[in-house]
């Protein structure tokens, strides 16, 4: 019995799935595939896969990954490629490796956000957003399963760089991301929105995430 | 292909991968090389629609042509619509994103009458007339088959042809005669006139309608040298029959997520409420042989860990063991698991009840139909109250504890006996639980009754037969309500406005389509959905119309009326179902199509069911 990491990309199409889907259509992908992964015991035995971090609905990821047990050794190369015909596009995997860390000490994430506004130029939104980064306290509505609560996300941003590109601003950020404190993006992009009264359509990519130490996930 | 501006819309409504297209399986191909461009259109949700079985046989057997690519299109919920009429932003195909004003054809299926006006709304915003009048041009053919295409009438106006009954052949005719006509530089009512000519098409503006005073039908009279009547296309031969390798795979939740695999077509039971049995007869089998290698090969090709065995009965299937059998020789290895819905009460056997407890153990379902067995008898479902006190043993001794039972109220001579017998059905099942010495210790059992309102439909021996009113099905409601005693059953019913509506638009005319139109106008849709449905709009629409919907609802007909479906031709002959309809007053059953022939008229065809050795004659 061997547990490998399956490293995979979610975009295009795909992107527009939650994680509840991701779950679903991976576990057909792997009973697709026909290789010897090990199945749960229980009433119900299914394919046993356990992911990182759940990604957002909308989100693109170049570093997701899920992790499931063999009964026996196959090629990375096999196993990428057996998969890979049985998922959908937009989600693609790239990589098999053993896992190191574990995805409990994940606790940060580097989004890269893409703005745009159908009632803003590129330059106005990179001012907009500016100012918004430099304020002393951004607050913004949390929506959690207890309800509403108005929280300050100032304190939580890590590094960020802004840049104005042609069609956009884009901002790449890092945020507290895990499952004891987690900061999504889409909450800065609608204090942006409630801060400026403007609609904003925002293209948001995680590109890794990182150990309490800053060491990136492997 | 996801459309840019699509794209904006997606993250400010539920569930966006309903919109995006992109799963596995679909099928993309360069629109400049194919000669024909095909949208499916299910008028409803994604979900709905993708589940549909219809739908993944003729997109396969559609794009499995070179020179055709079908696409599949599905009505917007609620929220997306909104967004996509202020974006100014028309529905598009899935595969593509093109707007369907792009397509040669536009075929909708008709699967329950309450979507008739997703249709309408569906062209609307399409930006195209739906109006069949309106649109002059050869191209955006709008064509519709399926169930409801038994009784076209109520849409006549909007549809350019429909396909009566199967459509694996006639489907493709059609388009080819397009290609041919575009190529010839033909006027879209050359094609409709030539069309008609095709055996199992039904070009509604060939046909002129006659009304009497009393607002019944006189007269429909076809002209262009059109059939005078119009009958059905069927496949006889179901190993033969084109049956997809592949299915689209959905990468969201959709209401069946499984492989399907059609074991037969049509039921040998004739009960007389139900519109299918008589529609698709004769029954037509697949041999297990080809129905074992089907499912296996759908698993592989689209990594479905479950495969549910589609019939109207499948307990009918005459070789039920050998398929399981052979099923069960791969299926337990690769964890594939297999269901059989639509059991029947007397087709519960110990082999079946052993291959299906391998699967996870569901509650099961059954469907008595009536409380009574007088009712039964009228409704000729053939089902014994032993029977099912001997299945719902079976079940119980087999570790099961919830039962659902499904009725029907508002049958034709239905008494409030007959109705308080559904309560006492129920409170049998509760007491067998108890006489079982097998039953699973220490579990309560759990009973389920529902009931929905029964709607006559055409094609069936009720289909002369006035629908109780309203206020006589509340009262019916209320009386299972009342008679049930035990809070081991619970009691659903189906909300007996929409049945009203589906009874209107079941059995209605043309005078019907100024209705649908307005409705349109007004913006209605999704009436299937309780969230849209409003049955005092609905009536406003009537009266504004000047039609009074009681007419085609509640209304008895006399054997003699001209209907307004009959120049449509099913092959079950009007003689059979008159007869069929007197039986069940005298509440006569009438034999199965394996015991006896009954003469219904589908033996023309000559094959399936009625020319199988009967059981006793060997």
């Amino acid at each position: 019995m061997k547990n490998v990491r399956v490293w995979y990309k979610k975009d295009g199409a795909a992107r527009y799935i939650s994680h509840l889907d991701v779950n679903r259509v991976m576990t057909r992908a792997l009973q697709h595939s026909k290789l010897p992964i090990w199945h749960t015991e229980g009433f119900n035995p299914h394919p046993f896969i356990t992911f990182a971090l759940p990604l957002s609905l909308g989100f693109r990821g170049v570093k997701e990954s899920m992790d499931m047990r063999l009964l026996e050794d196959v090629p990375e190369q096999e196993i990428i490629s057996k998969l890979n015909q049985g998922l959908p596009q937009g989600i693609e995997v790239y990589k098999v490796t053993e896992p190191v860390m574990k995805p409990g000490k994940i606790a940060y994430g580097k989004f890269d956000i893409k703005l745009s506004s159908d009632a803003k130029t590129p330059e106005e939104l990179f001012f907009m957003l500016r100012s918004l980064l430099t304020q002393d306290t951004i607050e913004v509505e949390k929506h959690s399963k207890k309800g509403v609560k108005l929280i300050d996300i100032k304190p939580q941003l890590g590094d960020y760089t802004l840049e104005k590109l042609e069609d956009c601003v884009q901002l790449v950020i890092t945020l507290p991301a895990g499952s004891v404190n987690n900061v999504n993006p889409s909450l800065l992009v609608t204090a942006l929105e409630n801060s400026n009264s403007i609609e904003v359509y925002a293209d948001i990519t995680r590109l890794d995430v990182f150990n309490e130490e800053g060491k990136s996930f492997e | 292909m996801i459309n840019k501006d699509v794209e904006k819309l997606l993250l400010k409504v539920q569930k966006p991968g309903r919109y995006v297209g992109g799963e596995k399986n679909s099928v993309i191909k360069d629109k400049d090389k194919v000669d024909i461009r095909f949208a499916f259109c299910f008028p409803d949700v994604y979900e709905v629609g993708m589940s549909h079985l219809g739908m993944k046989i003729l997109y396969s057997l559609f794009n499995s042509k070179e020179n055709i690519w079908c696409e599949r299109v599905f009505a917007p919920w609620i929220d997306m619509e909104e967004l996509m009429v202020k974006n100014n932003i028309p529905l598009f195909a899935l595969e593509s994103g093109d707007p369907l004003t792009e397509f040669d054809f536009i075929g909708f299926t008709l699967q329950y009458e309450l979507s008739f006006t997703n249709i309408l709304n569906m062209l609307k915003l399409s930006c195209i007339p739906i109006k069949s009048k309106d649109r002059t041009e050869l191209k955006n053919i709008v064509c519709a088959g399926g169930p409801c295409a038994c009784n076209p009438e109520p849409i006549a106006d909007f549809i350019d042809l429909f396909f009566i009954g199967e459509g694996e052949e006639v489907d493709l005719e059609v388009m080819e005669l397009y290609r041919q006509c575009r190529e010839n530089g033909d006027s879209k009512e050359d094609f409709l006139i030539k069309a008609a000519q095709i055996k199992g098409v039904y070009v509604p503006s060939l046909y002129n309608v006659e009304y009497n005073k009393d607002n019944t039908v006189k007269s429909v009279t076809a002209t262009h040298n059109a059939p005078q009547k119009v009958e059905k296309r069927l496949m006889m031969n179901m190993d033969d029959c084109y049956y997809p390798e592949n299915f689209v795979v959905p990468m969201i939740e959709i209401v069946h997520d499984r492989a399907m695999e059609e074991i037969f077509r049509g039921c040998i039971r004739g009960c007389r409420f139900c519109q299918a049995g008589f529609l698709y007869r004769p029954v037509r089998e697949k041999s297990a042989e080809v129905i074992d290698r089907q499912c296996h090969t759908l698993c592989n090709n689209t990594g479905y860990d479950e495969v549910s065995l589609s019939s109207l009965s499948s307990s009918d299937y005459t070789k039920i063991e050998e398929l399981l059998t052979r099923l069960t020789e791969w299926s337990k290895d690769e964890k594939v698991s297999i269901s059989l819905p639509s059991l029947r009460v007397d087709g519960f056997n110990d082999e079946i009840i052993d291959k299906i407890k391998t699967v996870r153990k569901s509650g099961l379902t059954f469907a008595p139909e009536a409380g009574t067995q007088r009712m039964r008898n009228v409704i000729n479902k053939n089902v014994l109250e032993d029977e099912l006190m001997e299945t719902c043993s079976k079940a119980f001794n087999g570790g099961w504890t919830k039962v659902k039972l499904y009725f029907m109220i508002g049958l034709p001579t239905e008494t409030d006996e007959d109705v308080c017998g559904i309560a006492e059905l129920g409170h049998k099942v509760v007491d067998q639980y108890y006489k079982c010495e097998g039953r699973p210790k220490g579990k309560a059992v759990s009973v389920t009754l529902s009931t929905s309102s029964f709607v006559p439909k055409p094609f069936t021996p009720f289909q002369w037969e006035p629908q109780a009113t309203e206020e006589q099905l509340k009262a019916k409601q209320h009386l299972v309500k009342e008679s049930i005693k035990t809070r081991k059953i619970t009691y659903n019913y189906h909300d007996s406005s929409t049945s009203f509506l589906e009874a209107v638009f079941a059995r209605g005319d043309r005078r019907l389509c100024k209705v649908m139109e307005l409705a349109c106008e007004r913006g209605f849709h999704f009436d299937g959905w309780s969230d849209c449905f409003s049955l005092e709009k609905w009536l406003e629409l009537f009266k504004e119309c000047g039609i009074e919907p009681e007419f085609y609802a509640n209304r008895k007909r006399s054997f003699d009326e001209v209907l307004p479906w009959d120049h449509i031709d099913y092959g079950v002959t009007k003689e059979f179902l008159i007869n069929e309809c007197k039986k069940a007053y005298n509440s006569e059953t009438t034999l199965n199509c394996r015991q006896k022939c009954s003469n219904c008229g589908a033996n023309k065809w000559k094959g399936g069911v009625c020319f199988e050795k009967r059981k006793s004659m060997v």
